[in-house]
């Protein structure tokens, strides 16, 4: 008895590892707060929205569409692929086994970034591979099939083969024979196999991302392009909605399995219940499916292609631009410029419109792959400042590629209740006294821009001195640095996890909202002004329609539904100054000349250099 | 007789699924004994041999071994081992490596383990096999290799779940001989679990019979062949002419209409009972000699003796005998008093299960 | 009874999904940018903090291997004992919180975890010491222990329903103790489970990237990060792709003993 209450405990605590997770994203579904660190109260509002969110629920269907047939498919394969080695003798064997780990040894962004590239050399040769759903299920069916077959074969090796014999004996045809006798026998790990192939597949995203065309969109894609600007409160909703219906079904085929519980062999009734309950779950799958099918509406209309960061528009901007052009926009997200680069460069997708930071911009001119825009096209572009507009040469020197979206400084943001001196220096950085509580940034140049305006230099020196002088600083910070994060400054600030961090000046805006005891500064030793720019790619097949895109954009009014949206500052001195007071002389949204003044704008240093920094930085981090 | 039992199961009662397996069993097993537990599958006969050997616990009821209560002795703790049906031998390792498992185990010297390995497999005849696999043997060697196993730790009751069963018959035959050799050599006490009546027959010592989770006759070889108890011992063991019959008087019964004198008293008058009558108590004689006659309806030959089938007062009799008689001809039946085996009908309808008086 | 047949679309699968792919990551791996040949992309993997990065991933990825097995095993058990029905609902489970997405799961250990997080938030409420794990290999550990149970769980488990319950008793009947017989019987018998469990965690939990980001706060360097930055922000795919030759080859040879295993158990997982 002490046994069985000690495997209870067990099974209980192993149950509570697994679901405490869980159970905390359901409740984040009910928070009020847009921040994961926040409790903002209870509300059903985010299951409102997802319901009506058609970005989300067309990922739905994709993830669940792209899981279900890539599941099925590497299920079949992968099981007559079980059957047919175990057939075989071991050293041909041996060597199957050896390529069937190879997906699973391989980090998946080599897989991701291989696969693209396979898929670019044979769309030339059958246009089928063009990026799009298509590509991503075959490449999910690849990474698919290892786990099938490694579920199945161990199943083969137990089955009794005289039990095949047997019933080839009784008169059954090989193929009846598999199905009667063989399948039932291995049932278990093709089940399994299964389903690990559909969670897998849910799961996925590196090679998701790198194989999927442009507006092909799986939740796991989508939740990884908001990383940046926090994870969308709808996104938990849909997570705890999609879980509890599975257990829920779950549940309904399990609970007659237990009233039956002392017959060996399922009475119909409750045979027909479970039947229902799975008829009734696949139906729900297919629904889904259907309703946002992917492909539904493919008539030939005008279209263009846009690829932006995460959470960087409105979603009504471009439902409004649709309504008003009837161009259709395929929107696609991504998570950082290093990222967006390799899908662009490779030409895999025809984006029109794309939305790089400044360095890449240079970068990307540098190495030809921007078309020159047809400003007659943009006559609102007369609204943004000029200022931003001189500021942009110093990537795109005579403004002809690019123009500029959204704009910010980086600086630090703290919290005042745990930071009692003034802030207005890079210095607090390194105070042995925040010791564990600074957030710094998880990029190679971010950090070292800190590091080298701190020492009085350039942030885009590639004086090997400077920046071995900066690498030493950022080691020596090491200890006060409590996390090197992308995304989740904002949130930890918010939750009061530490007390500094560093950031972009639109988030800051936002935390405040948050959590009042944070500000933000820009210290004084000058920082890096950065500017996210529209830029319209060499291989573009709607040139036109992305120009009258950027125009629309650039309206004062639409400006100011994307500030609204995302918090971010605009370039748009029209929009600018439609928005209330307050916000126009927020020196956090819009920084006065002497902050800008202070700071720099990152340039694109070439490869070698890129190389170095990231020597450099690597080393920070290995120590 | 008490000292003797070396094995005692007291009011055995084990349930699976609300039904009884085994009801209020009681058997003993003496020393050096060997005591076979014969049945149809689903008897209970498996049953009691596993809670002797600690697998299952009884529901009711105690298991005493040399007079001591190990009802709730786990089995590694009981001195006693079993040669499993499907012989369970541990795929993962050598013969040698099965064989010298329980040895090594009880922590006995090197030395000591390599010469009991040598001679259990010289006992088994299968000297020379200790680095093979257990999946290279055949099933007859594995059945060997799974005795040898069990009997290297020098058990005081060995048990034996129907070792030959997988086995073809000449295969068995020879394990029939090897195992009453190897009892004999071991002086050990062997229970055996079978089916097969004429392996219970060739080897036992004392057989239990058993149906539906009750004894139904305990005895010898001999006993239980020549005076079964009931029908159902009568028919189980070996083949039997089973006849509703009344019992006139003390050594008289009228056997489908005519009155056969015979050597049983104690049945009362008149009285409903049935009578076995062996096949190869029956003699075929001319017409007029016999008791009732009949007409022979079919003749197979079976080696020793021929199998006949004779239609006599609406009862078709199963005949063995040397003679051969031509399908058709007309025979008379006789049968010395001896061989008329007298048993009182089961007492209702379903209960065919008798406990037996101890 | 030929079946041979049926693996052969896999096989055409895999030449032209895996292995070509892979001939492409070859080409890469042996070549500089401008397309000549060379070794030093896999030689790079001695720089030290290359090589520290490898040490550090072989050795939390063993750690998180170790504890997965240890608390797979015990479960495996409980779960064998369990009747099929009630097993196979249980085993659902175990995969169901993988229908939530891994990065939101670990985000969650994020929320759990944070020195004002919820756990702490319970342990101050009952006046215990707090814990302070979050970004530390402590904290990597447990995400990948997190997320990597799973795959220890289910082919254990699959590997112990095969095994005769006569077997055990025969090893019980013999004199073993139940700790002898699960020592001497039940772990080799198992044993093929074992070995894929081990492999299905000690292999992703060698090449993650995105649990140390998150739960490392970035601030622990493994392989994965390394060759995930060639990628990404190196742009340096022929050195990415060298490392990654290399660091296959290191979890060929770190898995050799499974295969050395398979010789002479003839199950083949490897």
């Amino acid at each position: 008895m002490v046994k069985r209450f000690i495997e209870k405990c067990y099974l209980a605590m192993i149950f509570i590892l697994l679901y405490a997770p869980i159970v905390t994203l359901i409740v984040l579904s009910f928070n009020r707060s847009k921040s994961r660190a926040k409790w903002g109260g209870f509300t059903f509002q985010w299951y409102v929205e997802m319901v009506k969110n058609e970005q989300i629920i067309r990922a739905l269907s994709t993830t669940l569409l792209v899981a279900v047939v890539s599941a099925v498919v590497a299920t079949l394969i992968g099981t007559a692929a079980a059957i047919g080695m175990n057939a075989m003798p071991k050293k041909k064997r041996t060597l199957m086994m050896a390529g069937t780990n190879i997906p699973m040894m391989n980090a998946d962004i080599v897989t991701g970034i291989s696969l693209m590239l396979l898929f670019i050399r044979l769309s030339d040769v059958v246009p089928f591979f063009r990026l799009g759903l298509a590509t991503v299920i075959f490449a999910h069916i690849t990474f698919n099939i290892p786990y099938v077959i490694l579920s199945v074969l161990p199943k083969l090796k137990q089955t009794n083969r005289s039990m095949y014999e047997a019933a080839l004996d009784l008169g059954a045809t090989p193929l009846a024979a598999f199905f009667k006798v063989v399948l039932p026998d291995i049932m278990p790990g093709v089940v399994t196999g299964f389903l690990l192939a559909f969670t897998m597949s849910l799961d996925d995203f590196i090679i998701t991302h790198f194989t999927k065309g442009a507006g092909v969109d799986t939740l796991s894609t989508k939740i990884y392009s908001e990383v940046r600007k926090g994870i969308k409160p709808e996104i938990y909703a849909l997570s705890a909605l999609m879980f509890t219906t599975v257990l829920l079904l779950l549940f309904l085929i399990n609970k007659r399995g237990e009233e039956k519980k002392e017959r060996r062999i399922p009475s119909a009734a409750a045979l027909r219940v479970k039947r229902a309950v799975y008829a009734v779950g696949f139906l729900l799958l297919l629904l889904v499916i259907w309703i946002g099918y992917p492909g539904k509406d493919e008539e030939k209309q005008e279209q263009i292609v846009v690829y932006n960061w995460g959470e960087y528009m409105d979603p009504d901007v471009i439902t409004q631009f649709e309504k008003e052009t009837g161009i259709k926009v395929v929107y696609e997200e991504f998570e950082t410029n290093e990222i967006m680069y390799p899908k662009v460069k490779s030409g895999a997708v025809a984006y029109d419109l794309v939305c790089p930071s400044d360095y890449m911009i240079q970068r990307m001119i540098g190495e030809d792959m921007l078309a020159k825009i047809n400003f007659d096209n943009i006559p609102n572009y007369k609204n943004i400042g000029k200022s931003y507009i001189d500021g942009a040469k110093s990537f795109d020197p005579k403004n002809e590629y690019s123009v500029p979206y959204i704009w910010g400084t980086v600086g630090i943001l703290y919290n005042k209740k745990m930071v009692k001196e003034p802030v207005d220096s890079w210095d607090i950085l390194w105070d042995p006294k925040y010791k564990d509580q600074i957030l710094m940034q998880d990029s190679v140049r971010d950090s070292f821009a800190v590091a080298l305006k701190k020492l009085g230099y350039s942030l885009n020196s590639t004086d090997m001195d400077e920046l071995e002088e900066a690498k030493n600083l950022l080691l020596r910070q090491k200890p006060n640095v409590q996390a090197y994060v992308i995304d989740q400054v904002r949130d930890k600030m918010i939750g009061n996890e530490a007390a500094l961090g560093v950031i972009y000046s639109g988030e800051a805006i936002y935390v405040q909202k948050e959590n009042p005891d944070i500000d933000y500064v820009v210290p004084k030793e000058g920082s890096n002004l950065w500017l996210d720019c529209w830029v319209i790619p060499k291989n573009c097949k709607n040139k036109e329609g992305a120009e009258k895109f950027l125009n629309f954009l650039c309206r004062p009014e639409i400006g100011v539904m994307n500030f609204d949206y995302i918090t971010y500052s605009t370039p748009n001195e029209a929009s600018r100054k439609l928005l209330p007071e307050e916000i126009q002389k927020n020196p956090i949204a819009f920084p006065g000349d002497d902050i800008i003044s202070r700071c720099e704008t990152f340039r694109y240093l070439g490869e070698e250099a890129d190389a170095y920094y990231n020597k450099l930085w690597r080393s920070i981090k290995s120590k | 007789m008490a000292k003797d039992k070396l094995i005692d199961l007291i009011n055995i009662s084990k349930k699976f699924d609300d039904q009884y397996v085994l009801d209020e069993l009681n058997l003993y097993i003496r020393r050096n004994e060997f005591l076979t537990l014969l049945g149809p599958s689903g008897c209970g006969k498996t049953t009691t041999l596993r809670i002797i050997g600690g697998f299952e616990t009884p529901d009711t009821g105690s298991v005493l071994f040399e007079g001591k209560d190990i009802t709730s002795l786990p089995p590694y703790q009981r001195n006693l081992n079993t040669v499993f049906q499907k012989y369970a031998l541990f795929t993962h390792m050598t013969i040698a490596e099965n064989i010298a498992f329980g040895l090594k185990i009880k922590k006995k010297s090197q030395s000591y383990i390599q010469d009991k390995i040598k001679y259990a497999l010289k006992l088994v005849n299968l000297d020379g096999y200790e680095n093979r696999r257990a999946d290279q043997l055949s099933g007859g060697q594995q059945q060997r290799i799974a005795i040898a196993r069990a009997i290297v730790n020098e058990p005081k009751v060995l048990l034996l779940d129907e070792p030959l069963g997988a086995l073809d018959l000449k295969l068995r035959q020879e394990m029939q001989y090897e195992l009453m050799r190897l009892k004999e050599e071991l002086g050990i006490t062997f229970v055996y679990v079978t089916h097969d009546q004429e392996e219970a027959l060739t080897m036992s010592d004392t057989i239990v019979v058993m149906n539906q989770g009750y004894i139904q006759q305990i005895g010898t070889p001999e006993d239980i062949y020549n005076e079964p108890e009931n029908a159902f011992v009568a028919d189980f063991i070996g083949d039997s002419n089973i006849i509703p019959s009344i019992m006139i008087e003390d050594r008289l019964v009228e056997i489908l209409g005519a009155r056969f004198p015979c050597v049983d008293v104690g049945f009362g008058q008149d009285n409903p009972v049935d009578v076995v009558i062996r096949p190869e108590d029956i003699e075929l004689v001319d017409p007029e000699d016999g008791i009732i006659q009949g007409i022979v309806t079919s003749v197979i030959f079976k080696g020793v003796h021929y199998e006949m089938d004779v239609m006599a007062n609406g009862f078709e009799w199963l005949v063995h005998s040397t003679n051969m008689v031509p399908v058709g001809t007309r025979v008379g039946i006789r049968v010395i008093p001896f061989n008329i085996q007298i048993m009182n009908k089961p007492e209702s309808e379903d209960e065919e299960a008798v406990v037996p008086d101890e | 009874m030929n079946k041979k047949w049926l693996s052969y679309p896999y096989g055409l699968w895999m030449a032209a999904f895996i292995i070509l792919p892979l001939l492409m990551i070859v080409y890469y791996g042996f070549t500089t940018k401008d397309g000549s040949f060379t070794f030093s992309n896999l030689t790079q993997i001695a720089y030290p903090d290359h090589l520290k990065a490898l040490g550090l991933s072989l050795l939390l990825a063993v750690v998180s291997t170790v504890i997965c097995l240890v608390l797979s095993y015990p479960l495996a058990m409980i779960l064998n004992k369990k009747s099929m029905n009630q097993a196979s609902f249980i085993v659902l489970i175990f995969i169901l919180p993988m229908w939530m997405n891994f990065l939101l799961r670990t985000l969650a250990w994020q929320n759990l975890l944070e020195n004002n997080g919820v756990i702490n938030g319970v342990l101050s409420f009952f006046h215990l010491p707090q814990i302070h794990i979050i970004n530390t290999p402590a904290a990597i550990v447990l995400g990948m222990i997190y997320n990597f149970l799973p795959f220890m769980v289910l082919p254990i488990y699959n590997s112990l329903i095969k095994i005769d319950p006569e077997i055990i008793h025969a090893a019980y009947d013999l004199g073993a103790t139940p700790v002898i017989a699960f020592f001497r019987i039940i772990l080799p018998l198992s044993m093929p489970g074992v070995v894929s469990g081990i492999t299905m965690v000690f292999v992703p939990a060698m090449t993650t990237f995105v649990i140390s980001d998150l739960l490392g706060g970035s601030k622990v360097l493994l392989i994965g990060n390394v060759i995930e930055q060639e990628f990404k922000q190196g742009y340096n795919w022929h050195v990415g792709s060298g490392m990654s030759l290399v660091l296959m080859a290191f979890i060929l040879i770190s898995m050799a003993f499974t295969v050395k295993y398979d010789d002479t158990e003839g199950t083949g997982l490897w």
